[in-house]
C-alpha cells in the first residue's frame, strides 16, 4: 500500500501509479484475435489517452452511460452535444443527474459529473443542436458515439460523416458507433461511413410509427389512442387556436386526458388514463438503466477496440433482446447500392404513368425506407412542387394534380428535399 | 422542502391539472410501462446482497439501485487498491485508495436514489459460511449475486442455498478481459406475467355462444350497407367458418385447396369492392387453420411432476396451474383455457367494436368465475389466503404462462457427458465457458495463470480423450492475456445484463436466463448455455 500513501496525501493528484492495471492487461499484450498491427505497450497508451479526441453526441440514458465508460477506458478529450434539459423522469436511469439538477442542461451537467468523478478527463460540453456545428468541427474528431432518440438527427450525423468522407484524405473518415434502446430491447452497431451499411442503408429495419387514420379519430374510434388522437390532434387545434401545444407542460396534458376522458366515456370506450394520454402524445418509448448500461457498454466497447486496435471490432450489427431470457443476434448489416446517403446511385422507383404528382408525395411519405414528411419535388429544369416558402407553394399547387409522367419523361430524375431529410435524395423514375 | 410545503404544492397543481401523476411515478414513469405497479411493488420489497464491489459489482448496484430496489448489502473484506481506484466509477477516485472498499462506494450508489437504502459489511464470505448465525443471514436476501468468487468459496457457498428451496437465487458471475459468463441458480421459477408478444387465442374456432349468435344473426345481404362494412373480422370469421362446417360435415379448411376456398367464401361476402373488414377477415384467416385447445407447452405444464424442492411461494402457482388443467378438462368448460378478455383493434366502428369487446369482457368473467369455483373447490386453504390479484393475473395470461426449472452452479462441470454434447452443439459458448471455469480453479490454488496451465485444468474437466472446438484456443488465449482484468466496458455490459436477469427474477416478470449466460466482447455476441 506504498503506492495508496502517497497519493493520499495528495488528493486532487490525478494520476496514481497503477490506476490502468485492469485496462493495461489488455494494452500491454496482444491476444489471438488481435490485428498484427496493434503496437502493445506505451505507443497505443499515449494515443489512448493523450492524443485521442471523442465526440459523443447525446447524454440521455446511453450519454450518461457512455461518458462514464469512455472517462474509466482511458479516453481524456471528450466531448459532448445534448439539446435537452433534465426532467425528473430521466432520474431512474440517467445516473450522472440528481433532482437538483432538473432543468439544467444534460451536457453541462454531465460534464460537470465526470470531470468531478474521474481525475484527469476534460468533458467539453456543447447545450446546443448537432446541426449548430459544421463539417470542420466534426473533422477534429477520432471517433463518434451516438446515443440519440431521435431519428432525424442520427439521419442528419450520419449524412454529415458520410458527405466529410474524402478518398485523398484517410483522416476524414469518422467511424460512427450508433446505439438505441426500446425497453428490455437494444442494438448497437459500428458504421464506418462509406465502407460499410449506413444508418440510411437500415432505415427500413425500424418499427412503422403507428398513426391513425383521421377518420377513425373523427367518427369511429374503438380505442383509447384513437379518443387521446382526437384530443390533441382535432380539439386542441380547435379550442385554442395557434396556441401550441406542449406536451412537456402538464397543463396541457391534463386538458387533452380531460377531453379524450370524456370522448371515450360518450363512446363507451375504456382504459383512458393520464400515463397513457402522456404516452401517445409524447411518443413515449419505455427505457430503464439496465437496457441503457448493456447498449453503452457495448458501444464504448467497439469505441476502445477501434482505438488502440486491441482487438477485431464489431462487423457491424449487435441487436440483443431481453425480453425472454438473453436472446442477441450478431451480422453483417449489408450496404445499400442504392442508399440514397453512402450509395452514389440514384433510387429507381416504378410509378404507375397515371398517377398525380399527389399520388406520388403519398406514395413517398409511405414509404419506409425513405421516411419523409413534407417533400417538395424538382427536376434539373423545373420545379414541380415546393411546400415552402408560401407564394412558391401557391405557384406549384397546380401541379398537384397533374400526372407526373407529363412533367417528368421515363428514366428522368426527380430531386426530393425536406426539412427532415438531411440530404437531396434522387429519384430516378419508371412508368408502367 | 418540507412536508406541507410539498402536499400545499401538489393540492395546488392537483386543482389546475387534473390526473397528474406524483413525483414517485413521474421519476419511474419510463420503467413503470416495462412492468407496472406490481413489479414497482415488488422490486421496493426486495433485499439484495452483492458480494464484492468490484466495478462490475457496483455496475450491476447501480442498475438496481436506479430502478428502486428496497435494500442492498455489500460484502467486501478488502481494501480499496490503486487499481480499484483506476476502474470503478463508485469509488471517490484515489482518494478512495486503502479504505474499506465496500464502505466507499456504498454512499456513492445510494446517492443515486434516495429512496434506496444500502449497507456495507466489511467482513469475508469465507466468516459468515463457517457460522450458523453467518449461513442465516445469507440466506435471508431475495437474491446474492456474487462477482469472480473464486470456485473454493462459489462451492460451498451455492451448496448452502441450493441446500433449502426456499433460499434465496444466486447469480454468480466471473469476467476477465474481454470474455464473461454468469450463471442463476435456482430450483424453480415460475412467470405468469411473461409478457409474450404472441396474441392469445380468440377462440374463433370455438365461440362461446353470444358470439356464434351474433354472427348467425346477421342478415349480410340486406343489411344497411354502412353496418356490412363495420362487422368486425371476428364475426366475419366466425360466420364463415359456421357456414364452412355445415357443408364439410363439421371439419376445418385443411388442404390449401381448401384454405384457398375457405379465404374466397369471406370475399364472397362483400356487397362492396372496398370492404376493408372483409379484406381483413380474409387475411386473418390463418387463425382458424389450427388453433389448438390448449397450446402444446402449456399442455406440458400440466403434466410437469412436481419438484419436491419447489419453493414454498410457488405452492400457489402450481396449485393455480392444476386447477387450470381442471379447468380444462371439466366437462361443463369450454375445453380450452379461459378466454381472453383482450381484443386486438380490426376495422369496425365504434359501435360495433365496443359490442364485441364487451362480450369477450362478460365472457372472459364467466370462464374466469368458473376458474375460481375450481380453485376453491380442489386448494380450499390456498385459494383462501391467495391474492385475489395474482389469481386475475393468472387468468388473464393463462396462455403465456412459463415454469422454469434450473440448476445448481458448477453441475454442468461435473456432468461430462453434457459438457462433450455442448461443445459439439454450441462450441464458442461452452469453450469459453470451460476457460473461465479454468481460470477460476487456477486462482483458487493460486496457481499462475497461463495457457497451458489453463488447457491442463479444461482437460482435466472433460477428459483428455474429447475432441476440443478450436474457439478453445481464442478463449484460452485471451484470458492469459488478461486474467485478472475487470475492464471498466465488460463491468458495465455486465452490469446491465445482471441487473435485468435480477430484475425479472425479483418481479416475477418477463423470462429470466436458465443456465449460464456466455459474453464475448471481441466477436460481440452472447449465448446461452442450459
Amino acid at each position: 500500500m506504498a503506492a495508496a500513501a502517497v497519493v493520499n496525501g495528495t488528493a486532487s493528484s490525478s494520476e496514481w501509479e497503477g490506476r490502468y492495471y485492469h485496462v493495461d492487461q489488455i494494452l500491454d499484450r496482444s491476444g489471438p484475435r488481435t490485428d498484427p498491427s496493434f503496437l502493445a505497450g506505451d505507443e497505443v497508451k499515449e494515443f489512448l489517452r493523450e492524443k485521442c479526441k471523442i465526440l459523443v453526441i447525446g447524454a440521455g440514458g446511453l450519454g450518461c452511460e457512455i461518458l462514464a465508460n469512455l472517462a474509466l477506458s482511458g479516453f481524456k478529450d471528450i466531448h459532448v452535444i445534448d439539446m435537452d434539459t433534465i426532467d425528473i423522469s430521466n432520474l431512474n436511469r440517467q445516473f450522472l443527474f440528481r433532482q437538483k439538477d432538473v432543468g439544467k442542461s444534460k451536457a453541462i451537467v454531465a460534464a460537470e459529473f465526470i470531470m468531478n468523478r474521474v481525475p484527469g478527463v476534460k468533458v467539453t460540453p456543447y447545450f446546443g443542436k448537432i446541426q449548430d456545428k459544421d463539417e470542420d468541427y466534426y473533422m477534429q474528431f477520432n471517433l463518434i458515439i451516438c446515443g440519440l432518440d431521435s431519428v432525424e438527427a442520427r439521419r442528419w450525423i450520419n449524412a454529415t460523416l458520410v458527405n466529410m468522407v474524402d478518398s485523398d484524405n484517410p483522416e476524414s473518415l469518422k467511424p460512427l458507433i450508433d446505439g438505441g434502446t426500446e425497453g428490455f430491447k437494444g442494438q448497437a452497431r459500428v458504421i464506418l461511413p462509406t465502407v460499410t451499411s449506413c444508418y440510411e442503408c437500415s432505415l427500413d429495419m425500424l418499427n412503422k410509427p403507428t398513426a391513425f387514420p383521421i377518420c377513425t379519430i373523427a367518427n369511429t374510434p374503438r380505442l383509447p389512442e384513437h379518443c387521446i388522437e382526437w384530443a390533441s390532434v382535432l380539439e386542441w387545434p380547435k379550442v385554442h387556436g395557434d396556441k401550441k401545444l406542449d406536451t412537456d407542460n402538464p397543463e396541457h396534458i391534463s386538458w387533452l386526458y380531460q377531453v379524450a376522458a370524456a370522448r371515450a366515456k360518450e363512446f363507451k370506450i375504456e382504459g383512458v388514463t393520464y400515463s397513457l394520454t402522456q404516452g401517445v402524445v409524447k411518443n413515449i418509448i419505455p427505457a430503464i438503466a439496465s437496457t441503457n448500461a448493456i447498449i453503452a457498454a457495448s458501444c464504448c466497447n467497439e469505441a476502445f477496440k477501434i482505438a488502440t486496435s486491441s482487438a477485431a471490432y464489431l462487423n457491424n450489427y449487435f441487436m440483443l433482446i431481453g425480453t425472454d431470457g438473453v436472446y442477441s443476434y450478431t451480422f453483417e448489416h449489408e450496404k445499400r447500392d442504392d442508399c440514397p446517403v453512402c450509395g452514389g446511385q440514384s433510387l429507381a422507383i416504378t410509378v404507375n404513368k397515371e398517377w398525380t404528382v399527389e399520388r406520388l408525395i403519398d406514395m413517398l411519405i409511405e414509404r419506409q425506407d425513405i421516411q419523409v414528411k413534407k417533400p417538395s419535388l424538382s427536376t434539373p429544369g423545373k420545379q414541380i412542387y415546393f411546400q415552402a416558402p408560401p407564394q412558391l407553394e401557391l405557384a406549384t399547387r397546380p401541379n398537384l394534380e397533374k400526372k407526373i409522367s407529363d412533367l417528368v419523361p421515363d428514366g428522368g430524375e426527380i430531386t426530393v428535399t425536406a426539412t427532415t431529410l438531411p440530404f437531396n435524395l434522387s429519384l430516378r423514375v419508371k412508368y408502367t | 422542502m418540507s412536508t406541507s410545503e410539498s402536499q400545499d404544492i401538489e393540492e395546488a397543481t392537483a386543482t389546475i391539472a387534473p390526473g397528474q401523476p406524483d413525483d414517485k411515478t413521474r421519476r419511474y414513469d419510463r420503467q413503470l410501462r416495462i412492468w407496472a405497479a406490481s413489479g414497482q411493488a415488488a422490486l421496493e420489497a426486495s433485499r439484495i446482497l452483492v458480494l464484492s464491489s468490484s466495478a462490475t459489482s457496483t455496475s450491476i448496484l447501480k442498475n438496481l439501485v436506479l430502478p428502486g430496489i428496497g435494500h442492498f448489502s455489500i460484502l467486501d473484506s478488502t481494501l480499496t487498491t490503486p487499481a480499484d481506484a483506476g476502474n470503478n466509477f463508485f469509488l471517490n477516485a484515489s482518494q478512495s485508495i486503502g479504505k474499506p472498499r465496500a464502505q466507499e462506494a456504498v454512499p456513492l450508489l445510494r446517492e443515486l436514489n434516495e429512496s434506496v437504502q444500502g449497507e456495507a459489511v466489511i467482513q469475508d464470505v469465507k466468516e459468515l459460511l463457517s457460522t450458523d448465525q453467518g449461513k442465516d443471514w445469507l440466506r435471508s436476501f431475495s437474491i446474492i449475486i456474487a462477482h469472480n468468487l473464486n470456485n473454493d468459496v462459489l462451492a460451498p457457498l451455492s451448496t448452502l442455498l441450493w441446500a433449502n428451496p426456499n433460499g434465496p437465487p444466486l447469480i454468480s458471475v466471473r469476467s476477465a478481459g474481454f470474455l464473461a459468463e454468469f450463471h442463476i441458480q435456482y430450483h424453480e421459477h415460475s412467470v405468469s406475467q411473461s409478457h409474450s408478444e404472441n396474441a392469445p387465442s380468440l377462440r374463433i374456432t370455438r365461440p362461446f355462444p353470444a358470439l356464434l349468435e351474433w354472427a348467425r344473426s346477421l342478415d349480410l345481404q340486406n343489411m344497411d350497407p354502412t353496418d356490412h362494412s363495420h362487422i368486425p373480422m371476428v364475426v366475419i370469421l366466425v360466420r364463415a367458418l359456421d357456414e364452412w362446417r355445415k357443408s364439410h360435415d363439421g371439419s376445418l379448411p385443411k388442404t390449401a385447396a381448401e384454405k384457398k376456398e375457405f379465404k374466397n367464401s369471406i370475399l364472397a361476402m362483400k356487397i362492396k369492392l372496398d370492404e376493408e373488414n372483409f379484406e381483413e377477415a380474409e387475411a386473418q384467416a390463418w387463425r382458424v387453420w389450427s388453433e389448438p385447445a390448449v397450446p402444446s407447452d402449456i399442455q406440458a405444464l400440466f403434466s410437469l411432476p412436481p419438484l419436491p424442492t419447489s419453493p414454498q411461494h410457488n405452492s400457489t402457482f402450481h396449485a393455480l396451474l392444476q386447477s387450470l388443467s381442471a379447468f380444462v378438462s371439466d366437462p361443463s368448460g369450454p375445453g380450452t383455457l379461459p378466454i381472453s378478455a383482450t381484443l386486438p383493434d380490426m376495422k369496425s366502428d365504434t359501435k360495433n367494436y365496443v359490442r364485441l369487446q364487451n362480450l369477450y369482457r362478460a365472457h372472459a368473467e364467466v370462464e374466469k368465475t368458473k376458474f375460481k369455483e375450481i380453485f376453491a373447490a380442489k386448494y380450499p386453504e390456498i385459494a383462501k389466503t391467495t391474492n385475489p390479484d395474482e389469481v386475475d393475473s393468472f387468468v388473464k395470461n393463462a396462455h403465456h404462462i412459463r415454469v422454469l426449472r434450473g440448476k445448481q452452479w458448477g453441475a454442468l462441470d461435473r456432468d461430462r457427458e453434457a459438457i462433450v454434447n455442448s461443445l459439439t452443439s454450441q462450441p464458442r459458448e461452452t469453450a469459453t465457458h470451460l476457460a473461465l471455469s479454468a481460470l477460476s480453479n487456477l486462482l483458487s490454488r493460486n496457481a499462475e495463470v497461463t495457457i497451458d496451465a489453463l488447457n491442463a485444468e479444461v482437460l482435466s474437466t472433460v477428459g483428455q480423450d474429447v475432441d476440443l472446438p478450436e474457439e478453445l484456443e481464442a478463449a484460452v488465449g485471451e484470458i492469459a492475456r488478461a486474467p485478472t482484468a475487470d475492464l471498466p466496458n465488460t463491468a458495465a455490459f455486465l452490469g446491465g445484463l445482471v441487473a435485468q436477469e435480477a430484475i425479472k427474477v425479483i418481479t416475477e416478470q418477463y423470462v429470466p436466463l436458465n443456465g449460464y449466460c456466455v459474453v464475448d466482447l471481441i466477436d460481440s455476441w452472447t449465448g446461452v448455455i442450459n
